[in-house]
């Protein structure tokens, strides 16, 4: 009977140290894995015997911020949609409205994602309109209902969320049908591959290239790294003072605070 | 060990996977670590929401509860408790049902495999297997008792 007591209280305590042994390797582990997976590990320096990123894509910010960060991105990709949802509303509240960036995202549609030319091309046509923005918002919200795994007919999607965006839904969808856009992604295209851009999202910020998705902490310390290099001065945060433009001088909305 | 410290340990070891998932869920941690399959392409995937929330958080909701279940089996007024038993039972099966359902996901609409779901799953199916052997050990105390 005290052998059996004995041998309980034995497994009892073994069990009790394994579990906090567990609990402690847990939280090392996830704080590891919190720390390790925001360090910036895909920097390179900007070849700068590239060719030059002038007024392809579509900008968002004041034309006299101190510095342009460039984005090349796919639609249908899984991590360019969380930057898109989840560091993207503070880029844009805090550093683009803020005079501090201007923001440009250039297509760089992937061939493993079947439908992002559609997306890409879909986005064009809501720029066309002056609804590049909200179009690029809508897309990567909405990923699931339109990406490969979701559905045959990308379109009929895109067409649905677009309808919402633009003002003028007949012009859009024609769009859409005519592949009128084909050209513009293309060319953006080009110029990703030109660029030896081999990923999305990839970003251009300064003097350097990073090629994984970045959190707002690591984006803010890229921006800021990069301006003081420059020896430009970035505006007091005072709030709202950007203008947005697109393509061609075409002015755009600027998304405020989200 | 007894099956329940078993089955403690692992659901313990089960909520922290379900809180990594959850922290990538919610941006706290950038990337995933993901050797073999693409695990980001199914957590970012429209079938990584249920219910409104992430699943890996329905996950440690989960994990949570047999965890505490366990535990409590241990304690001398529950430890041959077939109605806790039972609830461990229902509980890991409807785990199993629900991991096979994301499996299903998987392989047939999302086309990709995440290494920390199938570790999931492996784990909720060896909790199942643990509960139905305590559920039948206590069931035949009960009979035992009323013989």
């Amino acid at each position: 009977m005290v052998k059996a007591s004995k041998k309980t209280s034995t497994s009892n305590r073994a069990f009790y140290l394994i579990i906090a042994a567990i609990a402690i390797g847990g939280i090392a582990a996830l704080t590891y894995a919190s720390t390790k997976s925001n360090e910036i590990v895909n920097a390179s320096p900007v070849d700068t015997t590239l060719p030059a990123v002038k007024s392809e894509g579509y900008v968002m910010g004041s034309p006299t911020a101190p510095l342009e960060v460039i984005e090349f991105g796919d639609f249908e990709c899984p991590q360019c949609g969380r930057f898109a949802t989840l560091t993207e509303p503070d880029v844009r509240k805090n550093l683009v409205n803020a005079g501090k960036i201007r923001l440009r995202y250039i297509d760089f549609p992937l061939p493993m994602h079947p439908h992002t030319w559609n997306a890409s091309r879909a986005a064009a046509c809501a720029d066309a309109q002056g609804k590049f923005w909200e179009m690029h918002d809508a897309l990567f919200a909405n990923q699931d209902r339109w990406d490969g795994a979701a559905t045959n007919n990308p379109d009929k999607v895109l067409k649905q969320l677009g309808d919402q965006i633009v003002p003028d839904k007949s012009k859009f969808e024609q769009c859409i049908d005519s592949k009128e856009m084909q050209a513009k992604v293309q060319a953006h295209w080009k110029l990703a591959e030109a660029r030896h851009v081999n990923g999305t999202p990839t970003f251009v910020i300064g003097d350097q290239q990073i090629g994984q998705s970045l959190t707002y902490d690591q984006f803010k310390q890229l921006v800021d790294s990069a301006i003081a290099k420059s020896g430009k001065t970035a505006p007091p945060a005072s709030g709202d003072t950007a203008k947005s433009t697109t393509v061609g001088g075409k002015k755009g909305d600027t998304k405020k605070g989200q | 060990m007894t099956k329940r410290m078993w089955m403690a340990l692992i659901s313990l070891a089960g909520l922290f996977l379900g809180v990594y998932l959850t922290m990538y869920k919610f941006g706290i941690i950038g990337s995933l670590a993901c050797n073999v399959g693409s695990c980001e392409q199914v957590q970012t995937s429209r079938w990584s929401v249920f219910l409104g929330l992430p699943v890996a958080t329905w996950g440690v909701g989960f994990y949570v509860l047999m965890l505490a279940l366990a535990i409590a089996g241990l304690q001398p007024r529950f430890m041959d408790s077939r109605r806790l038993s039972l609830a461990m039972l229902l509980l890991t099966g409807w785990g199993v049902v629900f991991t096979a359902w994301l499996n299903y996901l998987e392989a047939f609409v999302i086309h990709a495999w995440c290494e920390w779901c199938l570790g999931s799953a492996g784990m909720v199916l060896v909790l199942f297997v643990l509960a139905l052997m305590d559920w039948r050990e206590t069931k035949q105390i009960d009979e035992e008792v009323a013989a």
